[in-house]
């Protein structure tokens, strides 16, 4: 029998355009695959590509929702790109998010018969407090106890998950709400403000924007985000280079706790307005797609969480006009992931024919 | 049957340097032959050559006065040839006749009788279903042996077997290798430490930079000519002059250091005493993996080891980490210069700011000053005369001469009082190596303190002012360098003792 021989090579050097270009292509692989499967399934690739992207925003509301997803998915990828950045891998962001919306929503409650301008205040530092405590509980067992923080962000998720189930099933759950698994309606005062009226577009772009340039500003002009960079790329250098790298786990992961837990609470304060079962649909798994499309870069970041957003948006559409489950969202964004791994790999590593070789076996 | 194997006129050159320089050996069956030489005589690029893993140059290698291709390791198996590597090659969570059949093409029934007719005539005791990773390092060694006796080998390539297995376990093998040796397996057996090649071969090839400096019969040879063939003779004829310490302030102190790992892979240290004065050069030589790396490490502060005593001009210093140590004016340069000292991924001047102490206000309020440290970046540039003044290239770019320079440069711009370099010279070329000796002993000049672990003794001979050999974790006696000759390092390194 004759076996190809082949032999995979690390490229040495990486165009720094092309880099940022191959989420690009990634995209449009996925659009590409996209239409095949609406042929399978029997429909016009062109006219159903154009429900599932371009319908959704073709007016101001359908803008304003595409900017109502990209907001806390923008939010949390940012604040995983520290994570990431710096070799932690931090998977529980979804955790995160629903453990900020239940602190946020806990005081939230507390002050349902309170109005005033310090409300809202409390609860979004509140609800960035609680993601960033979920948050450490990975980091601390893994600098500690040497814990994988994959498996423990990841099956926190499920903890965060249940206790919501619990609360708003349980004691938290609206007198007056005929035993449905919800809670009251927040007051107004711990409302987000509408910026456009009749269009559910909140103040909660603005702190996914600020938080967007804070980052930046720590990731590429401060000594952290030389230390998370250095980190990132060589743990023997940062180990030679003496930095703190328990403190450093710590700290990635508070920031990134912190903004999925601000995401939590700009979604319940914001287009919820009270706390339910399904605060997320699973903005905290998609943002780690929105992380890599967007190559942890902030500006990146903002450009892949529209993307992403609009496969949650298109597969709204889809589902009314076509029929189609609005799980297809899920599908297009691993897609998306799947295409961009697999230009990734194509981008890193270069394979060789070595030719054909006789098999002794 | 008489096995001979013969290799002829064999060169191998990489970039920058000869590993193999017209070899040519002869062996035959029955014996055992030692071929000895330091770390970088090449004799670990001439076994991966009779191994098919790397190819020659040129020359040409012959089976029973037969030549043959050895172009994968699949030939070198094809040919009868086996070899057991310095790192094993086998699957943990397998178990041990599972990581044997993989690599047979035997059905699963007959390979288990022939493994059991195996270990039953050279009493290996080994439990066939449990998982590898039960094993000791001894163990999993016989484990990797009895894959190559499966295929009935005629030659069998030992690549530093001992470095791994504790006392007993040596003897073992070498009972083992003798068996091997009488049922006409021809042995060929790599190694540095002398003793091991007294005790067991017949014949022993010592090599040197490349070249067979010597072939002869075992019996003739004592430690103190090995050793003298091993490092090469009359090597002190460049040397820096030797300056009497005695009145000097001491400046580092470190006393009863002991250190033990989890991995095996790492050396432990035991008991280690060493001191050293105010514009002195300390060197250390050694084997490279007795204890060299962690001793770096330990200086260094990326190993911390609760309770043990490290003083530095009168301060404690042993529970600080690398930056704290830097801002009591210590400086660091590791062995590996590519992926530690520096990341290739970064600029220059990232690089740089990697030695961030606090004079240098490279992070002002926790915020990146670049133009300090790009300003900083040219400095060193020039004053240590790396070959380019752009502070934003990608340090990938750099020669190894060149980040050599960068990374002196970096650590010795804040005028240290104690520089501690690992092989600041492994793998230049001579004009690289030149300029980093001098820069060395013009610290010295300066008053300032170095201490220099090395693998190269002419290095060490050339610019140390006291050495001292550290041999499986433990510190030789520290000796003047003037009292010091090639010849007493080469018994030191091997494990010997002198008077």
């Amino acid at each position: 029998m004759e076996v190809q021989l082949i032999k995979i090579e690390k490229r040495n050097d990486v165009s720094r355009s092309i880099y940022f270009l191959t989420p690009v292509l990634a995209i449009f692989l996925t659009l590409f695959g996209g239409g095949i499967i609406f042929y399978i399934l029997g429909f016009n690739p062109i006219e159903a590509l154009k429900f599932f992207f371009i319908t959704p925003i073709s007016d101001l509301y359908g803008l304003s929702e595409l900017l109502v997803k990209a907001t806390p998915l923008c939010l949390i990828a940012i604040g995983l790109s520290f994570c990431f950045k710096s070799n932690n891998w931090n998977i529980g962001a979804e955790g995160q998010l629903i453990f900020g919306g239940i602190v946020g929503g806990g005081v939230a409650l507390l002050f349902y018969n309170h109005d005033g301008f310090y409300v809202l205040p409390i609860i979004i530092l509140s609800g960035a407090i609680g993601g960033m405590l979920f948050a450490m509980i990975p980091a601390i067992l893994k600098t500690y106890f040497n814990t994988n923080e994959i498996l423990v962000s990841l099956m926190l998720v499920y903890v965060a998950k249940l206790l919501l189930d619990y609360l708003v099933v349980g004691p938290w759950s609206n007198p007056e709400g005929f035993n449905f698994p919800e809670t009251r309606q927040f007051s107004e005062s711990a409302r987000m403000p509408i910026l456009f009226g009749g269009l559910r577009i909140h103040a909660g772009i603005f702190i996914t924007l600020i938080t967007v340039f804070l980052s930046w500003l720590i990731l590429y002009k401060t000594y952290l985000g030389f230390q998370i960079k250095v980190s990132g790329l060589s743990l023997k250098t940062a180990k030679y280079a003496g930095y703190k790298g328990k403190t450093m786990i710590i700290i990635v992961f508070m920031i990134s706790g912190a903004c999925a837990g601000l995401a939590g609470v700009g979604e319940i304060t914001g287009p919820i307005g009270q706390l339910h079962r399904n605060i997320s649909p699973d903005y905290g798994f998609t943002a780690i797609i929105v992380a890599f499309l967007g190559r942890l870069n902030p500006v990146g970041i903002i450009f892949a969480s529209l993307i992403v957003a609009l496969t949650y948006l298109g597969a709204e559409t889809a589902q009314i006009f076509l029929q189609v489950p609005k799980y297809t969202g899920q599908v297009f964004q691993g897609m998306i992931l799947f295409f961009l791994l697999g230009s990734d790999y194509l981008l890193f590593f270069k394979i060789k024919f070595l030719g054909l070789k006789k098999n002794e076996l | 049957m008489n096995t001979k194997l013969k290799v002829s006129e064999i060169s191998k050159i990489y970039p920058g340097c000869i590993a193999n320089d017209k070899v040519s050996l002869e062996f035959g069956s029955g014996k055992i032959y030692a071929l000895l030489g330091e770390n970088g005589a090449g004799k670990s690029t001439l076994v991966k050559i009779l191994s098919g893993v790397v190819k020659p140059d040129e020359g040409e290698v012959f089976l029973n006065d037969e030549s043959i291709k050895l172009n994968s390791p699949l030939d070198a198996k094809k040919n009868n040839i086996g070899m057991v590597f310095q790192h094993f090659n086998l699957f943990e969570t397998l178990s041990v006749f599972e990581n044997l059949s993989i690599d047979s093409d035997k059905k699963d029934k007959e390979l288990r009788v022939l493994v059991n007719d195996i270990l039953k005539k050279y009493n290996f005791k080994i439990d066939l279903d449990i998982p590898v990773l039960n094993l000791s390092a001894g163990q999993k060694q016989k484990v990797e042996i009895i894959r190559c006796l499966i295929r009935n080998p005629k030659v069998l390539i030992m690549d530093e077997p001992t470095s791994v297995l504790t006392e007993q376990e040596t003897d073992d093998l070498f009972i083992s290798l003798k068996q091997f040796s009488k049922d006409g397996i021809l042995i060929i057996y790599i190694t540095h430490k002398l003793k091991e090649v007294l005790s067991l071969c017949d014949e022993v090839a010592v090599m040197r930079k490349g070249k067979v400096v010597s072939v002869s019969n075992t019996i003739d040879e004592k430690i103190e000519s090995l050793a003298n063939k091993m490092v090469g003779e009359n090597l002190n004829t460049i040397k820096k002059k030797i300056n009497n310490f005695k009145n000097s302030e001491e400046i580092l102190k470190i006393s009863n250091l002991n250190f033990k790992s989890d991995d095996p892979y790492e050396t432990n240290l035991n008991n280690l005493n060493l001191s050293l004065k105010k514009g002195e050069c300390l060197g250390i030589a050694g084997i490279s993996g007795n204890g060299q790396n962690e001793l770096f490490q330990i200086l260094s502060g990326e190993i911390i080891i609760e309770g043990t005593s490290i003083m530095f001009r009168n301060k404690e210093i042993g529970k600080l980490n690398p930056r704290e140590r830097r801002e009591y004016l210590m400086a660091f340069s590791p062995e590996d210069r590519i992926s530690q000292a520096a990341v290739p991924e970064l600029k220059i001047y990232e690089n740089v700011a990697l030695n961030n102490f606090k004079s240098s206000n490279f992070f002002e309020k926790g915020l990146v000053n670049e133009k300090k440290i790009k300003e900083h970046s040219k400095k060193i540039l020039s004053n240590f005369s790396v070959n380019t003044d752009n502070v934003e290239l990608k340090s990938q770019f750099l020669s190894g001469g060149n980040l050599q320079k960068l990374i002196i440069g970096r650590e010795l711009i804040t005028s240290p009082e104690l520089l501690v370099c690992f092989n600041p010279t492994w793998g230049l070329d001579v004009g690289a190596i030149n300029y980093i000796h001098e820069t060395l002993i013009q610290i010295n000049e300066q008053g300032k303190s170095s201490i220099l672990i090395s693998t190269d003794n002419d290095e060490l001979l050339k610019l140390s002012d006291r050495i001292c050999v550290i041999y499986k974790g433990k510190l030789s006696k520290i000796m003047n360098a003037d009292t010091v000759t090639a010849e007493k390092l080469g018994i030191l390194m091997g494990g010997g003792s002198i008077d």
